[in-house]
């Protein structure tokens, strides 16, 4: 019997589906997904969506929201049906994420060394070192293996005409990993029958690959036996259950600031009930800014006074190096492109989404003049937090954010608003179209790893295009396909 | 191990052991209030030590109820909800060091807990004998999934540290009723409320296997302190309680360990040393606070020797920000 869901979704047309082509037929990738869902009514529809979001609560797996009261926690809105990628399509994918992997620390390493690209004048050097993720004492240092962003997250979306695009980088201390991790988990006890004939890529390996990569930077002087920590910030942070999911899953201690000092010996020690342990390699997901009340915010409670100290002199490896935010600030983004060319001598195998700078007056010009059209976000927020999208702004609105632009032109940018594709979600009744992002995740040591897939993150209300878990959105399972469908 | 994480196992080891007598004396009271018709709540208040935190509370909620209070009220600190969320709180971030299913099974008593929105007296029964048996699963579990580290056995040292000092309360609670008085002889409701305390205990059973064919104060007395063979009793527990210290302390440096494992010992020889006779001339009361009172000298010193002390000489000196102070937090009243 026809799934009235399907039905009901497929008549109601979407014109940029993932599921569905044009024509309203599933597009290729989705064939068996598709036929297996067909075959289930609503009820059953709507038992596998409690017991997974049952699954998901029992087993604690929930994020903190900040706005909210302190410690109250909800379970990230987990949504059934998967995000599908063809083995293809996928390769491509991966091949561009190294590929700007690769360029982005070789920008690294050069903004914090001999400075090319801004002599040679492929960017302006008010934009690099007048981003707030420049930091100025880590210039002349070289990070082991000259990485900086070990683990990077870039969130890609479908643009009807382009195909996927990189809408940002976050190369500070992305997060999400643990729910690619935990949805799969979910997917596979809840609704096994979905999987398709060719199977899947397995995420699995993500935990052993991470600790290759913090193992492998090392500081050149620990002995053959080096130990990793995450330095979390506790309890109340957002992200809390994935830094324990992670150490977990390494088999790291998991550590809080007050939990590792700085010996006069400038070498960081964990405290432990038989005295002090030398600790070589912090995966730390505390900001640049708490990291080291001593080198930066002062009344940071979170990090370890004199973390910097020691790491300026080789004795610990941080990850990722500070400073590597000045490689994700959404101004530099636009200049990604070049970077790319410059460093490697190859075009961008995956594109950037059209971002206009109002640093630059033609630039300037265009946003005051395509506002409706435009997204005006600022450049240094995370969240989808302070984002104007033009179209659906009141004038008020507009006016003030377009003051606010010409005002600090360093701290905006602007993109045109991307009808981005949209995967079947069920909003408790019916299934709906929601747009959806993916952020894999890419790890750089000796070599460069990306995770098969990543987090599918889904704005569950209707017509938004903000996917943050803080704000609403839910995720999906991701499914890179072994091989071509037959 | 990280002295923080030490720490927090050891407390988890309290609350969980906490929540579970205090459901359990909870079910005891409710039984005891229905068969007597007598409201005796308030006798279980002192024994959490929060008189006074209730009759302050009062003043801003007068219908709470000695039982709410107890049970439910998270303005007692003491109450088995707050402990229970401080139970769960600390697991969270101990989640490395506890199976998945000691967590799971933390988490869903804190669900069926925390889903409950209000309180309703007549399900006391209920609920309690819920929130026990899920206590005792969570035991069970922590003893059957997680690895026999040394967390596991700070986990032991607050559990049976937490246990005598519940034990003791309990005693403590009713020692008027188990001494021999001038006009007792042992008449029904003396043995109504000696089984009672017996069942406060866990200890029903046991009382019987031991062989007492009568019910009496002195020998209910006698089995929750001395006896070596029930695992409630102050003997056991602080036996129990030297075994597991001297096993998580095993790689500690003489000079931070020695504190504690001193108070233990002594404690343990002590308790050795005096028989239930001797107990009655000198004063049960008396002998049950000064019981308390060295196992929070025990508790001292292990948090302050152990737990919080200072990294070893040459080393840089700072202070330590906790997320969690459980320390603070108890005890209060």
């Amino acid at each position: 019997m026809a799934n009235e869901l399907l039905r009901d979704y497929q008549a109601a047309g979407s014109s940029d589906d993932e599921m569905f082509d044009e024509a309203g037929g599933f597009r290729t990738d989705y064939q068996d997904l598709g036929q297996t869902l067909q075959g289930w009514t609503l009820e059953e529809h709507l038992q596998r969506e409690e017991r997974a979001d049952l699954s998901l609560l029992s087993a604690g797996i929930t994020f903190n929201v900040y706005s909210e009261e302190e410690g109250t926690e909800r379970i990230f809105p987990f949504s059934l049906i998967p995000r599908v990628i063809g083995a293809q399509e996928w390769s491509q994918i991966e091949a561009g994420l190294k590929q700007r992997l690769r360029a982005l620390n070789l920008f690294l390493l050069d903004v914090y060394g001999d400075q090319r690209i801004i002599k040679e004048r492929v960017i302006p050097s008010e934009i690099v070192l007048g981003s707030p993720g420049y930091l100025p004492e880590m210039a002349g240092f070289q990070p082991p293996l000259g990485i900086y962003a070990h683990i990077a997250g870039c969130d890609l979306v479908r643009d009807k005409q382009r195909g996927m695009v990189v809408l940002e980088d976050n190369l500070r201390t992305p997060s999400g990993v643990s729910y690619v991790l935990e949805n799969r988990t979910v997917m596979l006890r809840v609704v096994p029958e979905l999987f398709p004939r060719q199977g899947v890529r397995a995420v699995t390996d993500y935990p052993n690959q991470l600790l290759g990569t913090l193992l492998s930077v090392s500081p050149a002087d620990s002995t053959d036996q080096p130990r990793a920590v995450l330095l979390t910030p506790g309890i109340y942070n957002s992200a809390y259950f994935e830094h324990s999911f992670l150490s977990n899953q390494m088999g790291i201690p998991l550590v809080e600031g007050s939990d590792l000092t700085v010996g006069d010996d400038d070498f960081v020690y964990l405290r432990s009930t038989t005295g002090l342990e030398r600790v070589d390699v912090v995966y730390r997901r505390i900001d640049d800014d708490f990291l080291d009340p001593e080198a930066y915010r002062p009344d940071s409670m979170l990090g370890v006074p004199g973390l910097m100290r020691a790491y300026l002199k080789g004795h610990v490896s941080l990850v990722n190096a500070p400073g590597a935010g000045v490689a994700d600030d959404k101004v530099v983004y636009r200049w990604v492109p070049e970077i790319i060319r410059f460093y490697l001598d190859e075009d961008p195998i995956l594109p950037n989404v059209d971002t206009y700078s109002p640093l630059i007056a033609s630039e300037l010009d265009h946003i005051r003049a395509h506002a409706r059209d435009l997204v005006i976000k600022p450049a240094n927020a995370s969240g989808g937090y302070g984002v104007l999208i033009g179209e659906q702004a009141s004038s008020a609105e507009l006016e003030d954010t377009l003051a606010q632009v010409e005002a600090e032109p360093r701290n905006w940018i602007a993109q045109p608003l991307l009808q981005f594709s949209s995967i079947p979600t069920f909003d408790g009744e019916q299934l709906k179209p929601r747009r959806a992002d993916l952020r894999p995740f890419v790890l750089s040591g000796r070599e460069t790893w990306v995770i098969p897939g990543g987090l599918t993150r889904v704005a569950l209300r209707e017509g938004s295009y903000i996917v943050n878990s803080s704000q609403g959105g839910g995720s999906k399972d991701t499914w890179v396909l072994n091989e071509e469908p037959a | 191990m990280l002295s923080r994480v030490a720490e927090n196992l050891y407390w988890l080891g309290r609350y969980l052991e906490r929540v579970e007598n205090i459901a359990r004396m909870a079910r005891v009271e409710h039984d005891v209030m229905l068969e007597s018709g007598q409201e005796i709540w308030h006798s279980l208040v002192s024994t959490t030590a929060s008189n006074q935190l209730f009759w302050d509370t009062l003043i801003e909620t007068p219908e709470l109820t000695h039982s709410e209070f107890l049970i439910y009220s998270m303005q007692n600190p003491a109450s088995l909800r707050s402990t229970l969320v401080r139970a769960r709180e600390l697991a969270r971030g101990l989640r490395e060091h506890i199976s998945r299913e000691v967590w799971e099974e933390i988490n869903a008593l804190y669900l069926f807990l925390a889903l409950r929105k209000e309180y309703i007296a007549n399900d006391i029964h209920e609920f309690c004998t819920e929130t026990q048996r899920r206590t005792q699963t969570i035991l069970g579990l922590y003893d059957n999934t997680v690895l026999r580290d040394e967390g596991r056995e700070w986990f032991r040292c607050g559990m049976y540290l937490e246990r005598a000092d519940m034990t003791s309360r309990i005693i403590d609670a009713k020692y008027h009723i188990l001494l021999p008085g001038e006009d007792a002889v042992g008449g029904a409701f003396d043995r109504f409320q000696w089984m009672a305390v017996l069942r406060s205990a866990s200890a029903r059973e046991a009382y019987r296997r031991m062989g007492n064919n009568e019910v009496d104060g002195v020998q209910v007395a006698q089995l929750l302190i001395f006896s070596q063979e029930f695992p409630r009793s102050l003997a056991f527990c602080v036996q129990a309680l030297q075994r597991h210290c001297q096993l998580a302390t095993f790689q500690t440096p003489n000079r931070r360990r020695a504190a504690a494992q001193r108070g233990i010992a002594l404690l343990h020889l002590d308790l050795g040393a005096t028989d239930m006779d001797q107990l009655i001339d000198d004063g049960l009361h008396e002998f049950l606070d000064d019981f308390q009172q060295r196992l929070s000298e025990i508790d001292r010193a292990i948090t302050d020797n152990v737990f919080r002390a200072e990294p070893d000489a040459g080393q840089a000196q700072r202070q330590s920000q906790r997320t969690l102070e459980p320390n603070a937090k108890i005890d209060q009243g």
